[in-house]
């Protein structure tokens, strides 16, 4: 897989599972093209989203929860944002529930992922994915994908938790534990204190985030662009 | 594995900003569902410190929200606007000044903003109107709603600051032509069963006669009642036009101790208002009171009425009174105690020996008092003053007086500013010499004396000496650009109490912590702006209100300006006497420290609008006198 990604960018990879995949959700989001590496940033159009889970194991664990909003204009179209519940299949460990407080009553009446996907999948189409420890939603995404679709998600993708890293490094700050957390992260922007887990307040609070770290990034002379964002370009 | 479950969806959930929305005017004005849908319509976003907020140029196309941070706003000559904070809006349609446009933005902190495009705001003002309100007019009108709003007659009762006293005449004048004899006079009123009788000649207004002038005039003087009734009659009474308002009739009537008020209109006489017609209308009447202090002979009887003010004022905060009229209703009240003790003291020293006047200063010269104050006066005497014979005389009468002040409640002036002290019971010459020296040396302590002493009026004794004075010293000052520039340096020792970023500025710690003093930081700083303009346009006036409206016409500042400082005043006072009532109410002494957790949200906005007023102005005077 390594390899693969080594080899081959984002776009010859697209490629390659459209030339058998069948039709569907995950292949209509395949026929969009994804924004060009080499884009002004300011040109491209982003996801913030957010999945709360059952847990953090993308093998074992499950969607409970996806919110989301659209970056347009460096700007976070709230009219455009979304979120709803996905059923798990198995019942939901109290260790979560606690953190997210979706219980197994409110989940049993949601959809099931299959029925939330396409929805997911139709707002991602010639967007990039903004995500605070992206790597939660990206797997989580590619792994339901796989299950249902039989072929990966892939995408371009924004991680603020590796900007903040970035940030962190390039003004030779050191590190310590929590600084990365999302709402230490916020509070260094002066952004407003969210309450955490939910969905799609958490997805917003990243987006903001990443809007605000977009600022402190434009000190260049050449307009910034996508891949200096990305860490999956 | 197949799974075949039921699905659903959640509505999405935005509460976090839709509170935040909700707790912030002038979107606190929607009405719920409006407001659960308005965070749909936002986007948010991010600006960095120091940079320019809208690279589009225009701040035309949204209203902007400040989530978080702070927002320098300017005009075109990049000359700054406001500064704003959390919570505060700017933008579209929210421009403070027709003739100010917010230009561009600078974001003073990392700032999170909320934008509504302007078409949604266009669409949200025609389906509420109290949400239109805010963004259809400049701040002054903004704040004069304010005040309509806030000073909305709750009761039944008739509300005197508000109705024309042709509403309160009761029935068609009861006239006699100045040919009746004294017998034929009190014939008609016994027959009209009316206490007082006009005297008309060709329906204009020849004088008046009472129960009162009969008894005292007539029959206590063994007078032939087949005199005409000219003989006893009171000549060219003062009377007052139909359309003032009920209050302002009460006052007059207030000041000059009468009791039956000729009302005219444009045709001749329109009717007759008596001092009851009034106080059937409120309780605790100020005409009740004034006239109950002329007929005591003794102080502990005038403190017993002293000690009523509390209660009117809590009446009047009641009544929803305006600012305005409550300091001239309550300033009245001292100034009959003042009169009343001259009286006393006269009467008890007998005659003074040469010509004196006794001179408010202050708060009491401006009719601006609120609860009880300190006393702030002083005496001016005829220059015939000789120390060696007349100084026992007025020391005698001062003390008298000022004791009796304080006995009602008045304290004695920690600054010593009052006629008991020598410096200030002094012949006219001597006060010239004092105003000479303060205004050609202009230093701390003389500035400070004259914002005290250029509010002045006269209480009782000779007109003549209080107009020569007063007079002289706006001779001094007239044109007088050094003192003119220190005055408007000492104007801006006080500062409204509202921060950088359009917080409040609170008192940290000691007796009075997280409040603020609206009196020194609110009241007096518009108070000090009023002075220094009307000194510089050579104006008598002393109340602030009639200050600011002597210079709007004189152009020492733009008309707005003045009408926006007026509403400010208004405002903040309206504030200051309900606070005080509601101490009142519980128990506790009238103070002037505000807390702003006890004022709503829209009044909270409203005085931040006034204080902005404040500031704004105080920084074109600085400019003025280039300081």
């Amino acid at each position: 897989m390594s390899i693969w990604k080594f080899l081959f960018n984002l776009d010859e990879r697209r490629y390659w599972y459209l030339r058998k995949m069948p039709a569907g959700p995950l292949r209509e989001y395949y026929e969009s093209t994804f924004p060009t590496p080499d884009t002004d940033w300011r040109q491209v159009e982003y996801l913030a989203l957010d999945f709360e889970t059952t847990g953090l194991d993308k093998d074992k664990d499950e969607i409970l929860s996806i919110g989301y909003v659209p970056i347009r204009g460096q700007s976070l179209r709230l009219g455009e944002a979304d979120h709803f519940l996905s059923r798990p299949v198995r019942a939901i460990p109290e260790s979560s529930a606690v953190i997210h407080g979706i219980m197994d009553d409110t989940a049993s009446s949601a959809r099931p992922l299959e029925e939330a996907l396409p929805r997911l999948l139709k707002s991602l189409e010639s967007r990039v994915l903004v995500a605070h420890h992206a790597a939660v939603e990206y797997e989580f995404l590619s792994k339901a994908c796989k299950r249902i679709y039989g072929y990966p998600f892939i995408a371009p993708v924004v991680d603020t938790l590796a900007l903040e890293v970035r940030i962190f490094r390039s003004m030779d700050k050191p590190i310590r534990s929590g600084d990365l957390r999302l709402d230490k992260a916020r509070v260094r922007y002066n952004l407003p204190r969210y309450p955490a887990h939910n969905a799609l307040i958490d997805a917003i609070a990243a987006g903001e985030l990443f809007l605000a770290q977009s600022t402190y990034r434009k000190r260049r002379k050449r307009a910034l662009r996508l891949k200096d964002m990305t860490v999956i370009t | 594995m197949t799974v075949t479950i039921r699905t659903d969806t959640v509505d999405i959930e935005l509460l976090e900003i839709r509170d935040f929305l909700a707790a912030n005017h002038p979107f606190d004005q929607l009405p719920e569902d409006a407001l659960a849908e308005l965070p749909t319509m936002l986007q948010v976003r991010y600006f960095r410190r120091d940079t320019i907020i809208s690279e589009t140029n225009s701040l035309e196309s949204y209203l902007y929200l400040i989530r978080t941070g702070a927002v320098e706003v300017f005009n075109i000559e990049n000359e700054i606007l406001a500064r704003l904070g959390e919570g505060d809006v700017f933008g579209y349609r929210a421009s403070h000044r027709p003739n100010q446009i917010e230009h561009h933005c600078t974001a003073l902190e990392d700032t999170l903003i909320y934008q509504l495009s302007a078409q949604d705001v266009d669409k949200l003002c025609e389906h509420h109107t109290q949400f239109a309100y805010f963004f259809s007019s400049v701040v002054g009108d903004r704040l004069r709603d304010a005040i309509n709003q806030a000073t909305q007659v709750t009761s039944s009762q008739v509300n005197l600051i508000t109705t024309p006293i042709r509403e309160l005449i009761q029935r068609k004048p009861v006239t006699i032509s100045p040919s009746a004899s004294i017998y034929e006079t009190a014939r008609k009123m016994s027959k009209e069963r009316v206490s007082s009788i006009l005297v008309c000649a060709k329906g204009q207004l020849a004088g008046i006669v009472t129960d009162r002038d009969l008894r005292n005039r007539v029959v206590a003087e063994a007078l032939d009642v087949n005199l005409p009734i000219t003989e006893i009659m009171t000549f060219n009474p003062s009377s007052l036009k139909d359309d003032t308002f009920a209050f302002q009739a009460q006052l007059h009537m207030a000041r000059h101790n009468i009791h039956h008020l000729p009302i005219t209109h444009d045709d001749g006489i329109a009717g007759m208002v008596t001092a009851t017609d009034l106080t059937k209308h409120q309780t605790t009447s100020v005409v009740y009171m004034v006239s109950d202090i002329y007929k005591q002979n003794k102080i502990e009887r005038m403190q017993e009425v002293a000690n009523k003010i509390p209660d009117l004022l809590v009446n009047m905060a009641v009544a929803e009174a305006s600012a305005d009229s409550v300091g001239h209703l309550i300033t009245s009240i001292t100034d009959a105690i003042t009169s009343r003790l001259l009286q006393l003291a006269e009467e008890r020293l007998g005659p003074p020996p040469v010509r004196y006047v006794w001179v408010a200063a202050g708060s009491q010269a401006r009719n601006e008092q609120t609860a009880k104050s300190d006393q702030d006066n002083c005496m001016i005497i005829d220059d015939a003053y000789d120390p060696r014979i007349h100084a026992d005389y007025f020391r005698e009468l001062a003390k008298f007086v000022c004791d009796g002040l304080n006995a009602c409640g008045y304290i004695y002036c920690p600054g010593e500013m009052m006629a008991i002290t020598d410096k200030w019971r002094q012949p006219l010459t001597v006060w010239k010499g004092y105003f000479e020296k303060w205004i050609d040396q202009p230093e701390p302590m003389s500035l400070m004396l004259t914002s005290v002493f250029f509010d002045m009026r006269r209480v009782y004794g000779s007109r003549n000496l209080f107009r020569e004075i007063a007079e002289y010293a706006l001779e001094k000052t007239r044109g007088n650009r050094i003192f003119l520039a220190f005055m408007a340096g000492n104007a801006l020792s006080h500062q409204p109490p509202i921060g950088f970023f359009r917080n409040f500025v609170l008192i940290k710690g000691g007796e009075h912590n997280q409040t603020f003093d609206v009196k020194h930081n609110g009241i007096v700083p518009i108070v000090d702006l009023a002075r220094v303009y009307s000194l510089a346009a050579g104006s008598k006036a002393v109340n602030t209100l009639d200050r600011l409206d002597v210079v709007a016409e004189g152009g020492e500042v733009t008309s707005e300006g003045a009408h926006d400082l007026k509403d400010a005043l208004e405002f903040i006072c309206y504030l200051r006497i309900q606070h005080q009532a509601r101490l009142i109410k519980a128990g506790e002494p009238a103070d002037n420290f505000m807390s702003p957790d006890h004022l709503s949200h829209f009044e909270r906005n409203h005085l931040k609008d006034a204080f902005s007023v404040v500031r704004t102005m105080q920084n074109t005077l600085s400019q003025r006198y280039k300081m």
